[in-house]
């Protein structure tokens, strides 16, 4: 009652409720992780899930875990434990690979008969399946269990993310609708904080099933106890949720914005990279930049490389990059460069007053110049990439697919970069890319483009092309389809030909954009196309297709800012949405009937001048690109903000990395021995 | 009329402070002799719980027959008996209540039971050990419990849903402690409860980490109190002086030497908080109240009386009566104070000469004009605090003639939400209801638990009522009414024939049902209901209940203990929450034979999907073989390759019988010709590296590289293989080009080069060679590339040079001065 009542009160709306706040939901990460440590008694020693490491240094930073009484931390890793604290902590996903390792630790610890109380802490929540397991192992007596609920992570202003890199394996792979569940937990979360969607739109068979969880959920509470009736919410216009399986191009294109590109070169962790300590190297840069939360790593730092946290708030000068085409970052940290240049410059102006000025402003100058010194380094690490020939190759593989040119010519220039020994995860992007573009490849042509797979990368990659191939994910399809498969497999054909005329997903002529450097559209002139996803989803994204298109395509551009008020679901655009494989689905939630007739009144659109969110959920994960194309839709349209969430970030190596579940280590070893 | 209520006042520290003593009712007998039995007293006006002190020597009278066997008698505080239950256990170590009314009863061997009112139970255990060692004491607060066990080490519950018992820090006794007692969790600083033994002559405080001494010389101690707020401690030495000090054992609050008191015979009882700032010592038929600055008031009973503190004071129950004695709350004090000249009290004078048609009200109530607002908030806050509905309605009536038409703006609700809470105070408090709960206490503890204890005395029409009198939700008492309607009616229904029992199921579902529906509790899980009613062995009126469940996660757990599996399964998938699925899973994986479980599975076609592929998942990481069988009984092909696939890359050793196997299951399914074929492959390609590892004496690691690693090693180590007879000949010619720059052999790559014409150009090897670092030597390679890619591979190679000479050649001058004006940048 309380939250949704501080919603709808007069005071909120005004218009100048800009954006929604996000960093409550760190707040009440952190406060639920506290709790957790505090139940707790005493010191204890921390046992945590490496893949929970870089999620947590998101929302706290060790000195408060040892506030809260934690003495010493050690990675959930094979191998004997020894703790001197009584209390052990274990922190962990509820995965089946960690009960062993847990067990095994208990039952040496009971062998050498050191006493311990173990606890168990699950996220987000507590799980009948490791119950049994430890129970089977025979330590379910000695542990306690419980649960720390993370949700939502702000990796942004705009961004929340559960950081759960696998979610899209996990559904399309394995058929494990867990993080299905979880993100609509997560979801009801925000409606708890900030009221419920007044609609929610989708496309998408997952997305679909998402949205029905979502909806059950708040009706299910709502009846339960009637303390917790939930409002319409006066900031969120929407809720548009998007299964990554409707657009999986997108991710399968080279990301070409800076940050886009950071993530495909360097690749980001949970907003952190790795970088050469030399590019960080002012020791005394505490701010927040060096993470140093990431706990004791049992020493594994081959070369000096350190963790930086990439963040638009303490860092401007990413948060002016971070969305341009890499092709004009340069240009921007010239500029910069510059400017600082004359800023320090300003010293040498004599007078005392205007020299305690610049004393004044010595600390942002400072931090600004290392950012610059850290971006200018970042730039040169991917530069020569992008200049490799591997990958100017592709991506005129990528366009031309895209553009439908020539595609046996796409699929020889392929062959050939196989043969030149292209990264793994680069071909089999490429090939899915085909798949899905052209609507399949020849068989004749995919049997020889496989067989040159398997033979460079090895016979055990089969399991992957298989899973690609496998429904419900099926991007890599022979055509015609053999007789034989499932109807599943032929209804989830993707017609992109189609979708590529009907919605104007790419711009003709793309050469011509280079001059446009301000133009947002610019950054993405390749993705673009991507954003079909646009296509499916709404006016949101229609006018994402829209931003695409750049300016230049005048009455596209008009149709986007016409519907930047109402969301109008997909009027308009109904029969290109119904081509495409998946549930299309448009749910209005009812509010308790609503005590302040005012509320009712507030459909998103009306209250003019007011800015209302719309939140856009990828269900499996979405890139950096698809969040600088969202920035900017809603930069071209008034009233409407845009918050981005995700189960986590994802690129397409990424995806490919998670689906062949080797993890990098094949990928590293082939890098070592060229 | 009653009593004015100053009556039942008397005045402590010079007047200042009143202490009142309110009969709560008269009990006249109905308990049997407090002196002969061990008691435990619900706090908030709860239940009384009697067992016979065995210790003691009783005469064999007419009330001797209930102390025949070992049982224990739960009275209302008014005198009714509630309760009565015989133990066939071991011996009854402790009993005593929880917060929400339940009886736990301990026993030596550790198991204890909670008992709710209506005598049902559920038993737990403190653990084996415990068992085994016996246990000696407990100490029993509302969310917990503290027991001593027999090796004198000290173990905590917490909360009453049966878990696990924590060991706390050793307190290294070498016998019992003389008396001990515990400071509940939610009162100390730390949040964990801390436990006080007297020791000798001192208290050691043990919590889980740590067991302190206290270093206090005066004990050993016969009573320990610890008052409501956790702050301070009442101790009592054996000499009969009592000490309150801090509960950090930093500071004496005060002394009191209980051994001159008037009238004080025998040995004290009890020790107990009246409040937080006072203390009630009990002897056999004296109450003796010592203030804080030790002076008393002393109270006679007929006989041993028992003392239960509340948060605002305390109970005293004694042969004949039932009393309730507090510190008169601030509000009364300032109305009905002798001479009490503050606004309430002229407010109330002028309402008494208002009913008298005195013209002084008037004039009364122009003199305290300004503070008439917060005058009428005090008197309603006062009329709560009386017993005495007559007094109630006189204190609320003030406000109602007076205030309203004195006041102009004046918000009415403490006014209306007083009167609400009266009425419902009032009529909880008669006699055959017996919960004399004060308003602060309902305060306290929420009108909500209020309703909960009345659906556990099985009150449900005056629960209802209530609910709706404060608009509160009527779910929980109907739930609670129905479950209590299924256990009533289970002994008519269950009788002889067949089938009545049908229509004693259907008549009892269709009341409930309706019932449920007409009193607008459509959200009331019926699950809850059905699981009761599947307790008592009613599974068909369990499932007819079910029925009406609307939600999907609360019916799986009943279904699968009524062995409706496959509806168990599909309601898990359907309700998205895959942990519910994996608890159905593992569950009759468990319980069923295996055909019987995947036949289920399998046969539940695509509704069971999500369940299949979670199954996979799990089996997969934990139970490989169970997949392999899963695979295998359902014929697929394709999964059981995969899986031998896995088992390939994860097992070295097995590597190629895997391989094999996948190969056949592969063959098996015509589909898959290509990946049987790869298959093949993939066995030949280790049968040769397993030759090649062999043939350089197992220096070289083959096994497991693909291919072309396998052809670039072998370059790499100048193998003389025959495999360089690659037919793929594009890839070969990458393959060495990397292999012979690896190696720096610049020599070998030339020859190569001209081995014959170079089928990807010679343009990759400039590229590849300047990417490698080696532009030098790729500037020789230029000349061969074509022409009109030749300016920009030298630019490449950073010869300017021949760069500029390449343009002049072809006659490129916009080129050559774009060169020039780069190069001249450059410098």
């Amino acid at each position: 009652m309380t939250t949704s009542s501080s919603s709808s009160g007069p005071h909120q709306r005004r218009p100048s409720v800009e954006t929604v706040d996000v960093s409550i939901l760190r707040e009440v990460a952190r406060s639920s992780l506290v709790h957790a440590l505090n139940s707790v008694n005493g010191a204890k020693t921390l046992v945590l899930d490496p893949s929970l490491a870089g999620p947590l240094s998101l929302v706290t930073e060790v000195s408060l875990l040892q506030q809260h009484g934690v003495d010493k931390m050690f990675w959930l890793e094979p191998g004997p434990l020894s703790a001197v604290t009584t209390n052990i902590l274990y922190l962990c996903r509820p995965r089946i690979k960690w009960v062993k390792i847990i067990s095994d630790q208990i039952k040496r610890h009971s062998s050498e008969s050191q006493k311990h109380t173990y606890t168990l802490l699950l996220v987000p929540r507590t799980s009948t399946l490791m119950t049994r397991l430890l129970e089977e192992e025979g330590v379910l007596g000695d542990i306690t269990i419980s649960s720390y609920n993370l949700q939502f992570i702000p990796i942004a202003d705009d961004v929340v993310s559960l950081e759960n890199t696998e979610a899209f394996k996990e559904i399309w792979v394995d058929g494990d609708e867990t993080s299905i569940f979880d993100s609509s937990q997560a979801l009801h979360t925000l409606q708890k904080l900030f009221g419920l969607f007044p609609r929610i739109i989708g496309k998408g068979d997952f997305a679909g099933r998402l949205a029905d969880l979502l909806a059950r959920q708040t009706t299910q509470r709502t009846s339960a106890d009637r303390e917790s009736l939930l409002d319409i919410s006066d900031k969120f216009d929407s809720l548009i949720v998007i299964d990554r399986r409707v657009d999986m191009i997108t991710p399968l294109l080279t990301q070409l914005t800076y940050e886009g590109l950071i993530d495909e070169v360097i690749h980001i962790q949970n907003s952190h990279i790795e970088v050469p300590a030399s590019l960080l190297n002012a020791p005394t840069n505490t701010s927040a930049a060096s993470s140093a939360s990431t706990p004791p790593a049992p020493a594994l730092a081959q070369e000096k490389k350190r963790k930086h946290h990439l963040s638009a708030s303490t860092d401007p000068i990413f948060a002016e990059l971070r969305d341009l085409n890499f092709a004009s970052v340069g240009k921007r940290l010239n500029k910069a460069a510059r400017r600082l240049d004359e800023d320090y410059r300003a010293r040498h102006q004599a007078s005392v007053s205007q020299l305690r000025d610049f004393v004044g402003k010595l600390g942002g100058l400072q931090a600004e110049h290392r950012a610059l010194q850290l971006h200018t380094g970042l730039s040169e690490i991917i530069m020569p990439i992008t200049r490799s020939e591997i990958f100017n190759k592709s991506l005129e593989i990528q366009q031309n697919l895209l553009a439908s040119y020539d595609i046996p010519g796409q699929l020889t220039a392929l062959e050939d970069l196989i043969a030149q020994g292209a990264d793994m995860q680069l071909v089999f992007r490429l090939v899915c890319l085909a798949s899905i573009t052209s609507g399949g490849i020849k068989s004749k042509t995919l049997e020889v483009i496989k067989k040159e797979v398997l033979q460079a990368y090895g016979y055990s990659h089969l399991p992957l092309l298989l899973s690609l191939a496998a429904p419900p994910l099926a991007i890599l399809l022979p055509n015609p389809l053999p007789p034989s498969t499932p109807a599943a497999v032929a209804g989830a054909k993707y017609p992109y030909t189609s979708l590529r005329r009907s919605l104007r997903l790419l711009i003709d002529g793309n050469e011509s954009l280079d001059e446009l450097e301000n133009d947002i559209s610019y950054h993405s002139a390749v993705q673009c196309v991507a954003q079909k996803g646009g296509v499916l989803s709404n006016p949101a994204k229609s006018k994402e297709g829209v931003t695409e298109e750049d300016g230049k395509k005048g009455k596209l551009t008009l149709l986007g800012q016409t519907q930047a008020h109402p969301i109008i679901g997909f009027k308009g655009f109904e029969d290109v949405v119904e081509s495409i494989a998946g549930r299309t689905f448009d749910i209005t939630q009812k509010g308790v009937e609503v005590t302040n007739g005012a509320s009712t009144a507030l459909l998103p659109t009306s209250a003019g001048g007011r800015t209302t969110t719309t939140v856009v959920f990828f269900l499996g994960g979405c890139t950096y690109t698809e969040i600088a194309a969202l920035r900017w839709a809603g930069r071209q349209t008034q009233g409407r903000n845009f918050l981005i969430a995700t189960t986590g970030m994802v690129s397409g190596g990424s995806m490919i990395e998670s689906i062949s579940g080797v993890g990098g280590a094949d990928v590293n070893l082939k890098e070592a021995n060229l | 009329m009653a009593d004015h209520p100053t009556a039942s006042w008397q005045a402590m520290q010079n007047g200042n402070v009143f202490y009142r003593q309110q009969r709560l009712y008269t009990l006249d007998g109905k308990l049997p002799s407090l002196g002969d039995c061990i008691v435990a007293g619900c706090r908030n006006g709860g239940p009384l719980a009697l067992m016979r002190d065995s210790t003691k020597i009783i005469a064999i009278g007419s009330a001797t027959s209930t102390f025949a066997k070992s049982q224990i008698q739960v009275y209302s505080p008014s005198g009714e008996g509630l309760l009565l239950f015989g133990w066939d256990q071991a011996k009854i170590i402790r009993f005593g209540w929880t917060g929400d009314e339940r009886l736990v009863v301990l026993n030596e061997e550790g198991v204890y039971r909670l008992y709710d009112l209506q005598g049902d139970y559920t038993q737990f255990s403190l653990g084996t050990d415990a068992g085994e060692v016996g246990i000696t004491d407990a100490r029993i607060h509302e969310n917990g419990l503290v027991a001593l066990t027999g090796s004198l080490q000290l173990l905590e519950v917490k909360g009453w849903e049966g878990g696990k018992s924590l060991t706390l820090a050793n307190p290294n006794l070498s016998q019992p402690p003389a008396v001990w007692t515990l400071i509940p969790p939610d009162l100390t600083i730390s949040r964990h409860v801390e436990v006080l033994l007297s020791v000798e002559a001192s208290i050691v405080s043990v919590d889980n980490l740590e067991a302190v001494d206290q270093r206090l010389s005066r004990g050993p101690f016969t009573h320990l109190a610890p008052s409501p707020n956790g702050k301070s401690l009442a101790l009592l030495t054996v000499t009969g002086l009592l000490w309150v000090v801090s509960t950090d054992f930093q500071r004496g609050l005060a002394e009191f030497d209980t051994t001159s008191v008037a009238g004080a015979e025998g040995l004290v009882r009890q020790v107990e908080w009246c409040g937080n700032d006072a203390i009630l010592v009990t002897w056999d038929a004296l109450v003796l109240l010592v203030g804080p600055f030790g002076d008393t008031l002393q109270y006679f009973y007929a006989g041993p009386t028992f003392a239960v503190t509340e948060v605002d004071g305390v109970r005293v129950i004694g042969p004949d009566t039932s009393d309730f004695i507090q510190k008169v709350p601030a509000s009364s004090v300032s109305v009905f104070r002798p001479g009490s000249a503050s606004p309430s009290a002229i407010l109330f004078d002028a309402w008494e000469n208002f009913n008298n048609r005195s013209p002084k009200a008037d004039e009364n109530i122009r003199s305290i004009k300004p503070d008439l607002a917060a005058a009428v908030d005090e008197v309603i806050d006062a009329a709560g605090q009386e017993w005495e509905p007559t007094w109630q309605r006189r204190l609320l009536s003030v406000r109602r003639k007076l205030g309203k038409s004195f006041l102009d703006l004046y918000n009415s609700t403490d006014f209306v939400n007083m009167g609400k809470t009266l009425k419902v105070l009032n009529a909880v408090r008669q006699f055959e209801v017996g919960i004399p709960i004060t308003h602060f206490q309902y305060n306290y503890l929420s009108p909500t638990h209020l309703i909960s204890r009345l659906t556990s005395r099985n009150l449900h029409l005056l629960a209802l009522h209530i609910s709706y009198f404060l608009s509160l939700s009527p779910d929980d008492v109907l739930k609670h009414w129905a479950s209590a309607k299924i256990t009533k009616s289970k002994p008519i229904s269950s009788g002889t024939a067949n089938d009545t029992d049908m229509t004693g199921d259907e008549e009892v579902s269709r009341a409930i049902v309706e019932k449920f529906e007409k009193l607008g509790g459509a959200s009331v899980s019926y699950a809850e209901i059905a699981k009761k009613a599947w307790e008592v062995g009613r599974t068909r009126l369990a499932t007819m209940l079910l029925d009406h469940e609307p939600r999907a996660s609360d019916q799986v757990p009943l279904l699968l203990m009524m062995k409706e599996d496959r509806l168990a399964l599909q309601k898990a998938v359907d309700s998205g929450d895959t942990d519910l699925v994996y608890h159905v899973l593992l569950q009759l994986y468990n319980r069923l034979p295996l055909g019987v479980f995947f036949r289920l599975i399998e046969d539940g076609g695509s509704s069971l999907a999500p369940a299949s592929r979670l199954l996979q998942v799990y089996a997969r990481e934990q139970n490989p073989e169970m997949l392999r069988d899963f695979y295998y009984s359902d014929d697929r092909r394709v999964e059981s390759a995969v899986l031998c696939l896995e088992e390939a890359r994860r097992m070295k050793a097995t590597k190629v019988t895997s391989i094999k196997a996948a190969q056949k299951f592969f063959s098996e399914d015509k589909e898959r010709s290509f990946e049987a074929k790869m298959m093949d492959e993939y066995s030949r390609l280790l049968a040769i590296q397993q030759t090649l590892e062999k043939e350089t004496t197992d220096k070289i690691e083959f096994f497991g590289l693909s291919i072309d690693e396998t052809i670039k090693k072998c370059l790499l180590m100048a193998c003389p293989n025959a495999l360089t007879s690659s037919s793929r000949n594009s890839k070969f010619w990458y393959l060495k080009l990397h292999a012979l720059t690896a190696t720096r052999d610049f020599e070998g790559l030339e020859t190569f080069s001209r081995s014959k014409r170079s089928p990807i150009g010679y343009e990759a090897f400039v590229r590849h060679l300047v990417e490698k670092g080696h532009a030098k030597e790729a500037v020789s390679y230029v000349q061969r590339c074509d022409a009109h890619k030749r300016i920009d591979l030298y630019v490449e190679c950073g010869e300017w040079v021949m760069a500029g000479k390449e343009c002049k050649e072809r006659g490129d001058r916009a080129r050559l001065e774009c060169l020039d004006q780069i190069a001249s940048t450059m410098k």
